[in-house]
C-alpha cells in the first residue's frame, strides 16, 4: 500500500510491510548508499537488542545458605536482555527511492548520524534528493575502492560466498569453501563497461584492463536491434533465441571443422556474420541471443588473458550484466571454460549486489574497525540468492516483491582456523552436500519440516512464565516454514 | 578483346566509379608463358597468381678479341644487346564479379599445356571450384587458408623492403613505411576478416593460432547491416568516418561527470559502447551508429591483440584482413587502439600487399620444387600498381584509371640479397636520406625535376638506338607509362612504400627495362671511358710527381673532380651536352675549395699518416673520368700503402654508372699500362665484385650475397662510399661498424640549398664509429 507508485505494475507491488524491510532503524547509525543505474542498495549499522540465555553456577557461600527447596540444580540459566551489532543492507530499485528515503526520515531517531555515505554512478544525481529528504550531508566515495572493500569483506565473512555456475549440472550452484586467503584475485565488473580489476590485499588493487562492450552494450545494441526497451525482457529475448541463424559458424565457411586450427565446426566465426550479406529478417529472439554470446564470450577471453597475464587463477564477476542472471552466468562460464580449457573458472559471488553499499557503509565506518570483528550472515533476515530474478517462479517472486536484504551479525568473537587443519584451502564441514543431493535434499527438508511441531512446542514450554510466548512461537514457525519453502524451490 | 567489352559499366553490380579502362592485356601480362597458377578467392575479391617469364634486352659490354682488334676501330669493349628471360611473379587482384569473364581470357591466353593444377585456396574456393576446373581445364588443388597466409606474409616481410608501415592519421605522411628486417620473426599477425584470428609466427614453416575472436569484420558488416539498412561495407565505413560516437557511446564523462581519476580514466573514454541507446528513447544516425560500431570492433581486437602480443613476448603485430585493407579509417582506429593499450610501446603494423598474402602463399605452395624461397624477389615498380589504388577513399581520376584491378609483380633477382655486415645496427639502418612521403616541400621538388628531365631521358633513349626505327615509339610509351606514375606518386605518395628519390630512380630504370630501353648510357659510357683511359698514364705521371702530402689532397680532388660526370644530375648533363669540352681539369676548378661543405679532410689525412688499413670495400659510381682519373689512382694509392681494396659496382645498368661488366674490362686495361694494379690484380689484392643493384643509390640492406663473403673474408676496416646518390641521397646518415668515407659532391642547388651549400659545394664525410678510435690519430668527428 504503502509504494504504490511503482513504474510496471506487474510484479512490483511490494507485499512486505516497510518495517520489515528497513529493520531497527530507531537504533541506525551510519548509512550508506550505493546507486547504480537501476537499483538503489542501503546500508545501515544498528543494534539489536534480544534475549540470552546465561548459565552461572551457583556461589559456593549461597549454596550452603539456600534452603533445601532451591532445588539440586548444578548452575543457575537466566534470560537476559543483550545488544548486538547488526549490518542492515537493502537493495531497491532505483523508482523507490523517495519513498524509502521518506520513511528512513520518519524512523530515523538517531540525531547523531550527520553524515551518510554514497557511492555508485547515481551517486552525484541524486544526492540533492537525499540530503534534503533526511538531512544528511551526502559523502561521496570512490566506487571502485568501495566495490572492492565490499568485495573483501563478503569474501571473509561469508560462508559460501562464492559460487560455481552450471546450468546443466544437478545443482546449477556450486558454491566454494572459504579460502583462508581470498588474496589475489581478478574482479570483472561487468556493469555498462567493463572494469578488470586486480586485488591484491585489503589495500591494493589496480584496474588493470576493461573494455567498452559490456552490460550497456547489450542493453543498447539489443534496443537498437528488438526495439526491447528492457534489459530483463532482452535476456528473456536472448535466453528463447537461436544464435547460429545470425552468427557466421565456422562450418558455414569451411563446411566443417578447420581441424588445423582446432576450431570446431560449431564455433562462432563472426558474431552477426550472417546478417552481412542474408537478406532476410532475423528474429528478435535470435539477435538477443547473438548479441548475448558476442558479448560473454568477449569478455571471458579479455578476462582470461588478463588472469594468465597476471598470474591469477581465482575469477569473480559481477555487475548488472551478472548479477541474477543464470543467462549471463552461463554464457560466461561457458566463455571462461572455452577460453582456458577450464583452467580457470568463472566465479560468481551470493551478494555481489551489495559490494558497492558494503564498501562505501565499511568506509564510514573505519573507526569502528569493522574488519577487525568477525560477522555472521543472518538467515533470518536475508533474503538469499536469486530472489528477484525474473525466471524464477511467479509465486517466489511476488512473495518477496522487488526488496532484497541481507543482514550481518557482528560475532563476538573472531574466528579462525583451526592450526590442525591438514589443508585449510580444501577443508569442507559439511559431510553432505544437500545442494548436489535432490534426494537427500528433499528427505532432510522433509524431516525438519515434521520436526517443526516439535520444535514450537519446546520453544513455548521454555518459556512458561511469558504469555506471549505461545503467538512468537507461531511467528517462528511460519518463519521457519517459509525459509524450508523457499530453500524447497532455490536450496541455494 | 572484345571479350572485355563486356566488363564495361553496363555489368557491373556497382556502376559508380568500376568502369575497366585498362585493357586486359596490360593486367594479365606475360600469359603465353605462365605456368603454376595459384588462386585466393575470399568473400568479395578474387587474387590470382602465376609465375611466368619475360624476355626482355639486356645491355652487354665484351671486350674485342686482341686478334681482332685492330681492324674493329679504336673502341675499348664491343657493345651488345642481348635477349634475357628473367623469372617474374604476377598477382592480380579484382572483384568475384569478373571472375567468369577473367578464366575466360586466361583461357584463350593459356597456350603452355604443361600446367595442370591450380592452387586454391580462400573461403570462395569450393564455390568456384567447378566454374575454375571447367573453365581453365585445370585441376583445383586445394591449399589450406592459413598456411597460404603465413607463407605470403613471409614472403613479402623478407621480399620487398616498406612493406610494413605504420599508419599515422594526422601525421605529415599518413604512411610511415619500416625498414626490411634482418629476422622477420616472431611476430604476431592479427587477420580480420569475418572473424579474427590472432596468429604467432615463430619461423617459416612454424606458426600458431594462439586466438581469435568472432567479433571482427563480419561483425562490423552485419551489425552494421542491422542497424543502418546499409548491405555495402564499403558504404558502412563511408558511413562511420561522417559519425560521432560520442552520441551514441557512454563516455566516462557521461558517467562520472569528467574523468575517472585514480583509475586513470580520462573523461572521453567510451566506458559503454552503444551504453546511450539503451535508454535514450529517441533515433540515432546511420552515421553515429556505424562510428560507435566501428570504434567498439577496433578496441575490442587491439586490446586482444596487446594482449596477446604481451603474454607471447612479441613486439611486431601485423593486421591484415578484409577490414583493414585499403581501409584508412581502420587502420587509424586499430592504431588508435594499440597505441592505447600498450602506452605506445607496440605499434600497429599494416602491409602494402596484405590483400596478396593468400594467393602468394598458395603460389609458394605449388612452385615449392622450384625453391622461390631460396631467390631474392624484387617488386617491379612498373607493372605493380601501388598501394591503394582501388580505395574508394582515393580522388575519382585515379581510381577511373586504376579500374577495380590492382597488380603486383615481382622479379627474381639473378643473385641473392643480403645485409652489408659492417652496418652498425641492421634493424635500423635506413638507406634514404629524405623521406619524401613525409616532406612535402621535397616531394613536390624531386617529383617536378623528374618531370622535367623526362625529355632529356626520352631524347638519349632513342639516340641509344639509332638502328632501331620504332625506339622513337616505345620511348613515348616509356614517357607515358613513368609519368603516370610520377602523377600517381603526386597524389600517393606512398603507393610502393616511402617515396625517396632511389624510388623515383628504380621506377625509371623499370619503366626504361619494360620498354626495353636496358641501357640508354651505354654508347656514352663507352665513349667516356675511351677518351678517359686516354689520359690515365699522364693523371698517375703527375700524381707520382707530387710530394706524399700534396698527393694525398690531390687524389682526393681526383675523386671529386671526377664525381663532377654525371649524366644522372640534371645540372651536370646540362652543362656536359653544350660543352663536350668539359673537361677533368674544368670541373676541378669548379670545386668548392676548402673548407668544403662537409670537411673532415684533416682527420682523413691525419688517418693517413697512421698504419694501412687492412681492406678497403669502395662502392664506385660514374663511368669514364670519375672511374678512371678519379678512383682508380685513389684505390692504387690504398693498395700502395699494403692495403687490400674491393671494388663494388653495379650489376646491371643505372644511368651513366659503371657497371660491373664494364669495370672488369676497364681494369684489364689499366692494368696492362699499369704495374701496381695488375699487381693487386695478379695478387688478388684487388678485388671486383658486383653490388647486386641496379639503382644510381644504394640499399646497403639488400646487396649480393657474394660481396658480403668478400666483405668478411677480408675483414673489411674501411668502407668508402662515392656519388650523390649513393653517398648523399641514400647513405648520409648510415652509420658502420668500422671506418668510412662518403665523399660526393653536390650537382644539385636544391638539394646544396637545403645542405645549406651551393652548387658543386663538397661533401667530405669521414667517420670512425665511437668507441673505436682510430689509429695513429684523435678521435674524428667530422664537421
Amino acid at each position: 500500500i504503502f509504494f504504490s507508485t511503482s513504474r510496471h505494475t506487474m510484479d512490483k507491488s511490494i507485499t512486505l510491510p516497510p518495517d520489515e524491510i528497513f529493520r531497527n532503524l530507531e537504533n541506525a547509525k551510519r548509512f550508506a548508499i550505493d546507486i547504480g543505474g537501476s537499483l538503489t542498495k542501503l546500508a545501515y549499522y544498528s543494534t539489536v537488542q534480544h534475549k540470552v540465555a546465561k548459565v552461572r553456577s551457583f556461589d559456593k557461600a549461597t549454596k550452603v545458605n539456600i534452603p533445601e527447596a532451591a532445588s539440586d540444580k548444578l548452575y543457575e540459566i537466566s534470560v537476559q536482555e543483550e545488544v548486538t551489532a547488526r549490518l542492515h543492507f537493502i537493495k531497491f530499485e532505483n523508482a523507490y527511492i523517495e519513498t524509502c528515503l521518506d520513511f528512513i526520515k520518519d524512523h530515523l531517531v538517531n540525531t547523531e548520524t550527520k553524515v551518510i555515505k554514497a557511492t555508485g554512478g547515481g551517486a552525484h544525481k541524486f544526492k540533492e534528493l537525499i540530503e534534503r529528504k533526511l538531512g544528511l550531508k551526502v559523502d561521496k566515495e570512490d566506487e571502485m575502492t568501495c566495490l572492492i572493500k565490499g568485495c573483501n569483506f563478503v569474501l571473509r565473512n561469508i560462508p559460501h560466498e562464492a559460487f560455481v555456475y552450471a546450468k546443466h549440472a544437478d545443482s546449477e550452484f556450486r558454491f566454494q569453501t572459504t579460502q583462508p586467503d581470498i588474496f589475489p584475485y581478478l574482479l570483472v565488473n561487468i556493469g555498462s563497461g567493463v572494469s578488470i580489476v586486480k586485488v591484491e590485499s585489503e589495500d591494493k588493487f589496480e584496474r588493470i584492463g576493461g573494455s567498452s562492450i559490456g552490460g550497456g552494450t547489450f542493453w543498447g545494441l539489443g534496443a537498437l536491434l528488438t526495439k526491447t526497451k528492457r534489459f530483463d525482457e532482452l535476456l528473456q529475448l536472448a535466453s528463447k533465441g537461436q544464435h547460429t541463424s545470425v552468427d557466421m559458424l565456422v562450418k558455414d565457411i569451411y563446411g566443417g571443422s578447420y581441424g588445423s586450427l582446432g576450431l570446431t565446426g560449431d564455433l562462432i566465426a563472426s558474431s552477426f556474420g550472417k546478417s552481412a550479406t542474408a537478406d532476410k529478417e532475423f528474429s528478435k529472439e535470435d539477435m538477443a541471443k547473438s548479441l548475448l554470446h558476442m558479448i560473454s564470450n568477449d569478455i571471458g577471453q579479455l578476462a582470461c588473458l588478463y588472469a594468465k597475464l597476471h598470474n591469477l587463477s581465482r575469477v569473480y564477476f559481477g555487475g548488472f550484466f551478472i548479477r541474477g542472471h543464470p543467462v549471463t552466468m552461463h554464457t560466461i562460464t561457458y566463455s571462461i571454460n572455452f577460453f582456458t580449457k577450464g583452467e580457470v573458472q568463472a566465479l560468481f559471488l551470493r551478494h555481489e549486489g551489495y559490494l558497492g553499499a558494503i564498501g562505501a557503509f565499511l568506509k564510514g565506518a573505519e573507526e569502528d574497525n569493522p574488519n577487525q570483528y568477525s560477522w555472521g550472515e543472518n538467515y533470518a533476515g536475508s533474503s538469499g540468492l536469486m530472489s528477484v530474478s525474473p525466471d524464477m517462479n511467479p509465486m517466489q517472486r511476488a512473495r518477496s516483491g522487488t526488496f532484497d536484504m541481507l543482514e550481518m551479525d557482528r560475532l563476538e568473537r573472531q574466528l579462525v582456523n583451526l592450526p590442525l587443519l591438514q589443508d585449510p584451502s580444501s577443508y569442507i564441514p559439511d559431510t553432505m552436500d544437500l545442494t548436489e543431493d535432490a534426494l537427500a535434499r528433499e528427505y532432510w527438508l522433509y524431516c525438519f519440516e515434521e520436526a517443526l511441531d516439535g520444535v514450537v512446542k519446546r520453544a513455548v514450554a521454555s518459556q512458561p512464565d511469558m504469555p506471549e510466548a505461545a503467538e512468537r512461537a507461531e511467528k517462528f514457525r511460519q518463519k521457519y516454514r517459509h525459509k524450508l519453502q523457499t530453500l524447497r524451490h532455490q536450496p541455494l | 578483346m572484345a571479350e572485355f567489352v563486356r566488363l564495361d559499366s553496363s555489368t557491373s553490380r556497382h556502376t559508380m566509379d568500376k568502369s575497366i579502362t585498362l585493357p586486359p592485356d596490360e593486367i594479365f601480362r606475360n600469359l603465353e608463358n605462365a605456368k603454376r597458377f595459384a588462386i585466393d578467392i575470399g568473400g568479395s575479391l578474387t587474387k590470382l597468381a602465376y609465375y611466368s617469364t619475360v624476355q626482355h634486352k639486356v645491355a652487354k659490354v665484351r671486350s674485342f678479341d686482341k686478334a681482332t682488334k685492330e681492324a674493329a676501330s679504336d673502341k675499348l669493349y664491343e657493345i651488345s644487346v642481348q635477349e634475357e628471360v628473367t623469372a617474374r611473379l604476377h598477382f592480380i587482384k579484382f572483384e568475384n564479379a569478373y571472375i567468369e569473364t577473367c578464366l575466360d581470357f586466361i583461357k584463350d591466353h593459356l597456350v603452355n599445356t604443361e600446367t595442370k593444377v591450380i592452387k586454391a585456396t580462400g573461403g570462395g574456393a569450393h564455390k568456384f571450384k567447378e566454374l575454375i576446373e571447367r573453365k581453365l581445364g585445370l585441376k583445383v588443388d586445394k591449399e589450406d587458408e592459413m598456411t597460404c597466409l603465413i607463407k605470403g606474409c613471409n614472403f613479402v616481410l623478407r621480399n620487398i623492403p616498406h612493406e610494413a608501415f605504420v599508419y599515422a592519421k594526422h601525421a605529415d605522411s599518413e604512411f610511415r613505411f619500416q625498414t626490411t628486417q634482418p629476422d622477420i620473426f616472431p611476430y604476431l599477425l592479427v587477420n580480420i576478416g569475418s572473424g579474427v584470428s590472432i596468429v604467432k609466427v615463430e619461423s617459416e614453416d612454424k606458426f600458431e593460432r594462439i586466438g581469435g575472436s568472432s567479433i571482427g569484420g563480419g561483425t562490423f558488416w552485419g551489425l552494421g547491416a542491422l542497424l543502418t539498412k546499409t548491405k555495402r561495407f564499403d558504404e558502412l565505413l563511408q558511413l562511420a568516418s561522417k559519425g560521432q560516437h560520442t552520441s551514441v557511446d557512454m563516455l566516462v564523462k557521461d558517467i562520472y561527470g569528467g574523468s575517472y581519476g585514480s583509475l586513470g580514466l580520462t573523461g572521453d573514454l567510451i566506458a559503454s559502447s552503444f551504453g546511450k541507446s539503451a535508454t535514450a528513447d529517441k533515433e540515432f544516425s546511420k552515421e553515429d551508429m556505424a562510428k560507435s560500431l566501428l570504434h567498439m570492433i577496433s578496441n575490442d581486437i587491439g586490446q586482444l591483440a596487446c594482449l596477446y602480443a604481451k603474454l607471447h613476448n612479441l613486439s611486431r603485430v601485423y593486421f591484415g584482413g578484409f577490414f583493414i585493407r585499403g581501409h584508412p579509417v581502420t587502420m587509424h582506429t586499430i592504431t588508435y587502439s594499440i597505441n592505447f593499450f600498450t602506452k605506445g610501446e607496440v605499434q600497429a603494423l599494416f602491409l602494402r600487399h596484405e590483400g596478396y598474402l593468400g594467393a602468394i602463399g598458395a603460389f609458394l605452395k605449388g612452385a615449392e620444387e622450384d625453391n622461390p624461397n631460396q631467390y631474392s624477389w624484387g617488386e617491379n615498380y612498373a607493372g605493380s600498381s601501388g598501394l591503394m589504388s582501388v580505395s574508394p577513399d582515393m580522388n575519382p581520376m585515379q581510381r577511373a584509371r586504376s579500374g577495380t584491378f590492382d597488380m603486383l609483380e615481382m622479379d627474381r633477382l639473378e643473385r641473392q640479397l643480403v645485409n652489408l655486415p659492417l652496418l652498425q645496427d641492421p634493424s635500423s639502418y635506413i638507406p634514404d636520406t629524405m623521406d619524401l612521403t613525409e616532406d612535402a616541400l621535397a616531394r613536390e621538388y624531386w617529383l617536378y625535376c623528374f618531370e622535367e628531365a623526362l625529355d632529356g631521358v626520352v631524347k638519349r633513349a632513342v639516340a641509344s638506338q639509332p638502328d632501331m626505327p620504332e625506339a622513337a615509339e616505345r620511348a613515348e610509351k616509356f614517357r607515358q607509362k613513368y609519368r603516370h606514375k610520377l602523377q600517381t606518386l603526386r597524389h600517393q605518395p606512398f603507393a610502393y612504400g616511402s617515396l625517396t628519390v632511389r624510388s623515383l630512380l628504380d621506377t625509371r630504370e623499370h619503366c626504361l627495362n619494360e620498354f626495353n630501353f636496358p641501357d640508354p648510357y651505354s654508347k656514352i659510357k663507352q665513349n667516356e671511358n675511351d677518351i678517359a683511359l686516354k689520359y690515365y698514364q699522364k693523371a698517375v705521371k703527375s700524381l707520382e710527381e707530387l710530394s706524399w702530402e700534396e698527393r694525398q689532397f690531390a687524389l682526393v680532388r681526383g675523386v671529386l673532380a671526377g664525381n663532377v660526370f654525371d649524366w644522372g644530375a640534371k645540372a651536370v648533363s646540362d652543362v656536359l651536352e653544350s660543352d663536350p669540352e668539359f673537361g677533368f681539369e674544368q670541373a676541378k676548378r669548379q670545386l668548392e675549395e676548402r673548407p668544403w661543405l662537409v670537411d673532415s679532410y684533416d682527420q682523413w689525412l691525419e688517418r693517413l699518416r697512421g698504419p694501412p688499413h687492412k681492406c678497403a670495400l669502395f662502392f664506385v659510381d660514374n663511368s669514364g673520368v670519375d672511374i678512371i682519373l678519379g678512383v682508380i689512382p685513389f684505390v692504387r694509392e690504398l693498395l700502395s700503402r699494403g692495403t687490400e681494396v674491393v671494388l663494388a659496382s653495379n650489376s646491371g645498368p643505372a644511368l651513366n654508372d659503371v657497371t660491373n661488366g664494364e669495370l672488369q674490362i676497364l681494369t684489364e686495361r689499366i692494368a696492362a699500362m699499369d704495374p701496381v694494379i695488375q699487381a693487386g690484380l695478379r695478387e688478388d689484392r684487388l678485388t671486383l665484385v658486383q653490388s647486386g643493384s641496379s639503382s644510381p643509390c644504394l640499399d646497403l640492406s639488400r646487396l649480393d650475397k657474394v660481396l658480403a663473403q668478400v666483405v668478411r673474408e677480408r675483414q673489411t676496416d674501411l668502407v668508402i662510399i662515392e656519388g650523390m646518390g649513393r653517398a648523399i641521397h641514400t647513405n648520409y646518415y648510415a652509420m658502420l661498424s668500422c671506418e668510412s668515407l662518403k665523399m660526393a659532391v653536390i650537382k644539385n642547388s636544391w638539394l646544396a640549398d637545403r645542405l645549406g651549400g651551393k652548387l658543386f659545394s663538397v661533401v667530405f664525410k669521414y667517420e670512425v664509429p665511437a668507441g673505436k678510435p682510430s689509429q695513429g690519430s684523435a678521435a674524428v668527428t667530422p664537421s
